[in-house]
């Protein structure tokens, strides 16, 4: 065969077919060999998702495809403020991988006798591919310091994480190695290797080389030898293996086929199409849920950003998606033939247990913090489904909850107050009496029937008035919006509630609802359009701030000046995007400075009341809502500002817990907004002179 | 000092051959377990690939003893 030559390196001349030749046979070998793995493990896979139940998530692909860059290629979710160690060296990792890869391609294109492309692409290959690696092995050792030094709780490392680190790390080894050798052997020293290969250079002065070329032509042949092979069974391992590296190919695709819904919308369940109501084996899961358990990478932010865990409660995300992954296999295993069900452990009460599925309070942190977008909530809801429709099994208190729904349309169990009881002297027209109204103020049960909470409802309804809206209210033919139900798994009941509801508000052909609490606005807005309900939705903060930019109330000051922390409820906040009016609101109302707590925006701490949770008896000692309390006090606030009833119904409770709810109070902004309105300078005048 | 050197540059080098080869094989028993290879297999599995990995090592020092350039030339 004639020796084809390739310029190694400027100067130096390497017989390709000595050099060359036995790795291009290896690679033709090896080649196939890897693409058959891959279909192989990719295939296994697909069948294993396909075991799941039907979910179209094939729409939108543009949209679909530019967060998938945006996550893989910018990492706008693994990059943030508050996990900037991690996001950087997942960053430098996944930077640094690429270079490699294109360094690496444009050697493998420039190849000697095929293309013979001009000298410096070698050089730039070169450079790129170093650099590369330099910044794996950057990321690499902040990975090693972090796992295997610092140790965060939210980090379980098993044997074959180690063996990637090692596995990386020797194949980056390996391959300055290679080329270090190949500087050291060179004929002829150019003067800017350093320039190009400033590593590869470094290498080069630790390797004693022989006196003859052939000699040192065989050596490079055994480095390159012990790089490939390795490099190519790491390749095959990640496109088979379990392992978190399988990401790599996993994340972009559960990412790809992420939700499109709005945040806040379960999925409804065609109670009288279906076959089980929720999901009590892994195979009721849909494909896309099964896809998430085997995207996870074990990150652990998602156990970071849970309340619940914080607070020491059972429940761990990321050790339900765990959990749920290794049931996965442990039904399906190789080569996917299902266990029997008689063989199976029962997934909703033994792999799951009942006080995990019962623990979550639906506040969507985890999903907020998740980089690839895996969906806890719906997994949880729709076990809770299953222990709800199919086998009565939950907590007694959210048991008294659910009859109480049923029973009086809504879950306020024990209470004589009626939903018109707040309105007493305020005039306040109802729509059985005049539909002829702009609005439908929406009152919800808490705001309607918890004693703390109508003062906020009657708050709204003043500065209402004094705006001159043109409002109603439904009054007794209000009933609960369904959110608890919907949530604590009963869908049947949400599905009756939100039927009842939708057949009034039509017949009253209400187009437009203000309400006070985000989980009324949230299922209103996002729900109720599964049964046929469109209505325009507004909560109360985003009404209030444009009543004020448009000057219809006048807002002055608070007496004395004092610190006031504004709490993100999760269903504003997380769920539906609203962050800033209700910080506006407060920037209005003088004798106000506003702090913020380390958890607010969209890593607000929950208040514990979502999920049904506003109902459910807790353990005192790991009770959300004092958790958060504590927060508010290290902060030092003297007001807690709340936009959600359920938020301020729990933290009036927190203050009582922790004794201070004489030097610090909670208010709804409403509340605050009112206060401030009555209090203007000009009206305090005016009554000072009619007192004179 | 030449040959000083030369032992401390083999023994380097054969750390990191046993690295590769640890690498190497231990992903060839992942990959073998993912396959379908049974778990009652374990055991043998890891005892071969123990062995190969020792003579392997073995043949490593041996090559590299005989082979490994001179240092200082």
């Amino acid at each position: 065969m004639e020796s084809l030559r390739e310029l190694f390196w400027a100067g130096q001349e390497a017989y390709i077919t000595e050099v060359f030749m036995p790795i291009i046979i290896g690679v033709a070998i090896f080649f196939p060999v890897l693409i058959a793995l891959f279909l192989l493990g990719f295939g296994r896979r697909y069948r294993l998702w396909k075991v799941g139940q039907t979910d179209n998530r094939s729409d939108n692909w543009f949209n679909r495809l530019m967060t998938t860059l945006a996550v893989g290629i910018a990492n706008i979710r693994i990059m943030r403020v508050r996990e900037l160690y991690p996001g950087l060296m997942h960053t430098f990792i996944f930077a640094g991988t690429a270079l490699l890869v294109v360094g690496k391609i444009m050697r493998l294109f420039s190849f000697g006798g095929i293309t013979i492309p001009p000298q410096s692409v070698y050089l730039i290959a070169s450079l790129i591919a170093e650099i590369g690696a330099v910044l794996i092995f950057i990321g690499g050792a902040m990975a090693i310091y972090r796992r295997y030094i610092k140790k965060p709780a939210r980090l379980d490392t098993v044997p074959e994480d180690t063996l990637v680190f090692v596995w990386a790390f020797i194949l980056v080894l390996t391959g300055f190695m290679i080329k270090g050798y190949r500087i050291a052997s060179s004929d002829v020293i150019p003067t800017d290797w350093a320039m190009w290969s400033p590593v590869g250079y470094l290498f080069s002065k630790a390797f004693p080389t022989f006196l003859t070329e052939i000699k040192n032509e065989i050596l490079i042949w055994h480095r390159v030898l012990f790089h490939t092979i390795p490099a190519f069974v790491f390749l095959g391992y990640i496109w088979v293996n379990r392992s978190r590296l399988q990401h790599v190919l996993l994340s972009p695709l559960n990412v790809f086929f992420r939700s499109l819904k709005p945040k806040g919308a379960l999925t409804p369940i065609d109670l009288e199409a279906v076959e089980n109501f929720g999901v009590s084996e892994i195979q009721h899961f849909t494909w896309k849920q099964l896809l998430d358990l085997d995207a996870c990478t074990r990150c652990g932010r998602c156990q970071d950003a849970c309340p619940a865990y914080f607070s020491g409660k059972a429940l761990n995300p990321k050790k339900v998606i765990q959990d749920l992954k290794a049931h996965l296999y442990q039904v399906y295993p190789v080569p996917l033939v299902a266990r029997p069900i008689e063989d199976r452990p029962d997934m909703a009460t033994e792999v799951i247990t009942e006080e995990v599925i019962w623990d979550c309070t639906t506040c969507r942190a985890c999903q907020q913090a998740c980089p690839i977008y895996i969906e806890h909530i719906d997994k949880i809801v729709d076990m809770r489904r299953s222990l709800t429709m199919e086998r009565s099994q939950m907590p007694d208190s959210a048991q008294q909850a659910l009859q109480c729904l049923g029973a009086r349309e809504h879950p306020w169990r024990g209470t004589t107050a009626t939903r018109t009881e707040w309105t007493e002297g305020l005039e306040i027209k109802m729509l059985s009496d005049d539909s002829n109204v702009d609005i439908l103020y929406w009152v919800g049960c808490t705001a309607a029937l918890e004693e703390r909470n109508m003062k906020v409802s009657a708050a709204t309804a003043r500065i209402l008035q004094a705006a001159g809206i043109n409002f109603g209210i439904l009054g007794v033919e209000e009933s609960c919006c369904g959110d608890p139900a919907r949530r604590m798994g009963d869908e049947y009941l949400f599905q009756t509630l939100c039927q009842k509801n939708i057949e009034i508000l039509k017949s009253y052909n209400v187009k437009k609802i203000v309400t006070t609490c985000p989980h009324c606005f949230n299922t209103l807005k996002y729900e109720y359009p599964q049964f046929g309900g469109d209505f325009e939705v507004i909560h109360h903060t985003q009404f209030l701030i444009d009543l004020i930019r448009e000057g219809k109330i006048k807002i002055g000051s608070l007496d004395g000046n004092r610190v006031v922390a504004y709490h993100d409820s999760c269903y504003l906040g997380r769920y539906n995007d609203i962050y800033q009016q209700p910080r506006d609101i407060l920037g209005v109302i003088g004798g106000l400075s506003r702090v913020e707590l380390t958890r607010s925006f969209s890593n607000s701490f929950c208040c514990g009341g979502g999920g049904g949770h506003m109902w459910m008896e807790e353990e005192p000692e790991k009770r959300l809502n004092v958790k958060r309390t504590e927060q508010f006090i290290e902060a030092k606030a003297e007001l807690i500002a709340t936009a959600c009833p359920y938020c301020l119904a729990m933290f009036e409770d927190g203050l009582k817990t922790k004794g201070v709810e004489e030097t610090v109070s909670a208010r709804d902004l409403s509340e605050l907004l009112l206060q401030a309105m009555v209090t203007k300078e000009p009206e305090k005048k005016k009554a000072e002179k009619s007192e004179d | 000092m030449d040959i000083f050197l030369r032992v401390i540059a083999i023994f380097i080098e054969v750390v990191i051959l046993a690295a590769i080869i640890y690498v190497l094989l231990a992903g060839v028993r992942l990959i073998l377990f993912d396959l379908g290879l049974g778990a009652k297999y374990q055991r043998v599995v890891a005892m071969a690939l123990i062995l190969a990995s020792c003579m392997a090592v073995f043949f490593f020092i041996a090559h590299l003893t005989a082979f490994y350039p001179l240092i200082g030339g």
